[in-house]
């Protein structure tokens, strides 16, 4: 039994530095860490400048137009790879919103920036009774396991 | 203790890599909040709040002209008059690590505390992880350590470990298939988390695509959630989504900490939703926003509910200014649960001045807190700010609050930014 697992652990070692190596001698170029141009304000259509496949992501670049559907989505590509993403933001625009501990609210944050889809606007306090009640699924993904120090106030 | 420590780290920055190349590109932000707002108690009495918040962000790429990078994101607060949260300080290091990318094939490795979304995870753990993609397409990633969460349950703070992984298949342009796995060992006080899942993007034709994820907890023994949409992008002003959304609550809050998720909702409940949207830029500079969606739930409460909202966006001012107006509604089956919402906002930047206005008002068909006997809320935000220097802008909000709640609310922040980046290319 403990032969069969260490040979399993081995094969898989191997496996997975064949795949690193394989990888590693790749001649695609992978996306480059900053976008190599300013970005232009406001919502980006990498389609102004970009055509077909982007590196990184392999996938094309109509799909990565930031519109009202791409912003609703962004988790289901994020989730399939995140170097695209960071090319052209950093790890603190993320976690403006996708935080551990925060106390800020992101609409409060970026008050000034009334244009950037923020979750939370308003008086919350009142509303999201409702939509915890609809879509508690929603909350979860932000609040489920971390992030919850607001919450305490009246979930105990 | 966590203010100036954020504070040294990111000033100290170009001293860490002596080794560094004068080609190393380092982003530099700043942001400081001053907030003012006072609260009412019963009796008269009256608490004044003034917390004081640093957010620094640092970015170094290039590291002694390897294909190196550091990131470092994180947040402090010193209340100067009444104490505004947990203690008279707060703060979190939200980021905090090296990355290597391989110039060619896309490898890559991060090493510290990061945020981290690949397959079923979505944390933030102190660990590694690590990506390749071979030549053919098959690729796998590979990450652990100890997650990063914090709780309101005394002795929960953090699981034990987090681990997993997520093998793909990526045909460039066409497909990628991914099938993912993780583990969180728990604390004494929660349930462990096991999850597997699966994903996939395929481009059926040019312009349709078709997503899908779905995860699997073991644990609890049950569909934690699914969704598959179709997207169409027919060119770049169109772009339209439609599909299938579901979660059951045994599945999906199984491991939470947060006990709204425990105890405030019947853990055998389980939502199904439709939901559709449409972005279009009808002309230059104009957009219409339209969504859609149906929530089913199998508990009759909270019952079913619909939700659409419908918005105009128009930019302008070479794209630094937006307008807009947006309505939406909430139909649902109990009272208690309906409620619209309407906003206008706008923006005007001539120059180094900017000014914004932001107008929020929500109208519940029946008191949302109950004995208060008040159905409308109502917020105002007014900001004006003024680049001082290239790399200095000095800003404040103004806010009014009526609601439910609040009887007037008024609230300041006066926010100092500072943005310092080396070398050309944007990053947001």
């Amino acid at each position: 039994m403990m032969r069969r697992a260490y040979a399993a652990n081995v094969l898989g070692a191997v496996l997975l530095a064949l795949l690193f190596g394989c990888s590693a001698i790749s001649t695609a170029p992978s996306v480059p860490p900053k976008h190599p141009e300013d970005l232009a304000a406001g919502r980006v259509n990498c389609l102004e400048c970009h055509e077909n496949v982007s590196t990184g992501a392999l996938k094309p670049y109509g799909t990565f137009r930031h519109s009202r559907v791409f912003i609703n989505s962004h988790g289901t590509y994020t989730r399939q790879g995140q170097s695209l993403c960071s090319s052209c933001h950093a790890p603190a625009f993320c976690q403006t919103c996708h935080a551990g501990k925060e106390e800020l609210k992101p609409n409060v944050k970026m008050g000034d920036r009334p244009d950037r889809m923020a979750p939370h606007r308003g008086d919350y306090l009142v509303a999201h009774r409702i939509d915890g009640r609809l879509d508690p699924g929603s909350c979860f993904r932000c609040h489920g396991n971390k992030n919850d120090v607001k919450c305490k106030q009246c979930h105990k | 203790m966590l203010l100036p420590a954020i504070v040294s780290i990111a000033l100290s920055l170009p001293l860490l890599f002596p080794g560094t190349s004068p080609a190393a590109d380092v982003t530099l932000s700043s942001k400081t909040y001053g907030l003012y707002y006072q609260r009412e108690l019963p009796g008269g009495e009256k608490d004044r709040f003034a917390p004081l918040y640093e957010y620094l962000s640092a970015d170094a790429a290039n590291l002694g002209g390897k294909p190196l990078s550091f990131h470092f994101y994180g947040w402090g607060r010193l209340d100067l008059a009444e104490e505004s949260g947990s203690g008279r300080t707060s703060g979190e290091i939200g980021s905090l690590y090296m990355e290597y990318l391989h110039p060619q094939g896309n490898a890559q490795a991060k090493l510290g505390r990061f945020f981290l979304t690949e397959g079923v995870a979505m944390d933030t753990i102190d660990g590694a992880f690590a990506k390749a993609t071979t030549p053919v397409g098959l690729g796998v990633s590979l990450y652990g350590g100890v997650p990063v969460e914090y709780s309101i349950l005394s002795g929960a703070e953090r699981a034990d470990s987090l681990y997993g992984g997520r093998v793909f298949f990526v045909k460039a342009g066409f497909a990628e298939l991914g099938a993912s796995y993780l583990k969180e060992n728990g604390s004494p006080a929660r349930l462990d988390r096991e999850l597997y899942g699966g994903d996939l993007w395929v481009r059926v034709a040019t312009g349709v695509e078709l997503t899908g994820q779905a995860s699997y907890n073991r644990t609890a023994r049950e569909m934690a959630s699914e969704r598959y949409a179709v997207r169409i992008v027919p060119g770049a002003t169109v772009d339209i989504s439609a599909g299938y959304e579901a979660y059951e609550y045994a599945g999906l809050f199984r491991s939470a900490l947060n006990p709204a998720f425990l105890t405030t909702v019947d853990n055998n409940d389980k939502v199904q939703s439709i939901f559709a949207i449409v972005d279009w830029e009808f002309t230059p500079g104009w957009t219409v926003e339209v969504a859609a969606k149906h929530l089913r739930h199998d508990k009759a409460d909270p019952g079913d509910a619909n939700r659409g909202e419908i918005g105009l966006r128009h930019t302008y001012g070479a794209k630094k200014d937006v307008a807009g107006l947006s309505a939406a509604f909430v139909a649902a089956d109990r009272d208690e649960n309906e409620y619209r919402e309407y906003r206008a906002f706008a923006t005007y930047s001539p120059d180094k001045l900017r000014l914004t206005l932001d107008a929020i008002a929500q109208q519940y068909k029946r008191d949302p807190i109950p004995g208060i006997g008040k159905k409308n809320a109502y917020q105002v935000v007014a900001t004006a700010g003024y680049q001082l220097l290239a790399a200095l802008q000095l800003s404040g909000n103004l806010t009014y609050t009526q609601s439910p709640i609040f009887e007037k609310d008024y609230a300041g922040l006066v926010r100092l930014s500072y943005d310092l980046g080396t070398g050309t290319g944007g990053k947001k």
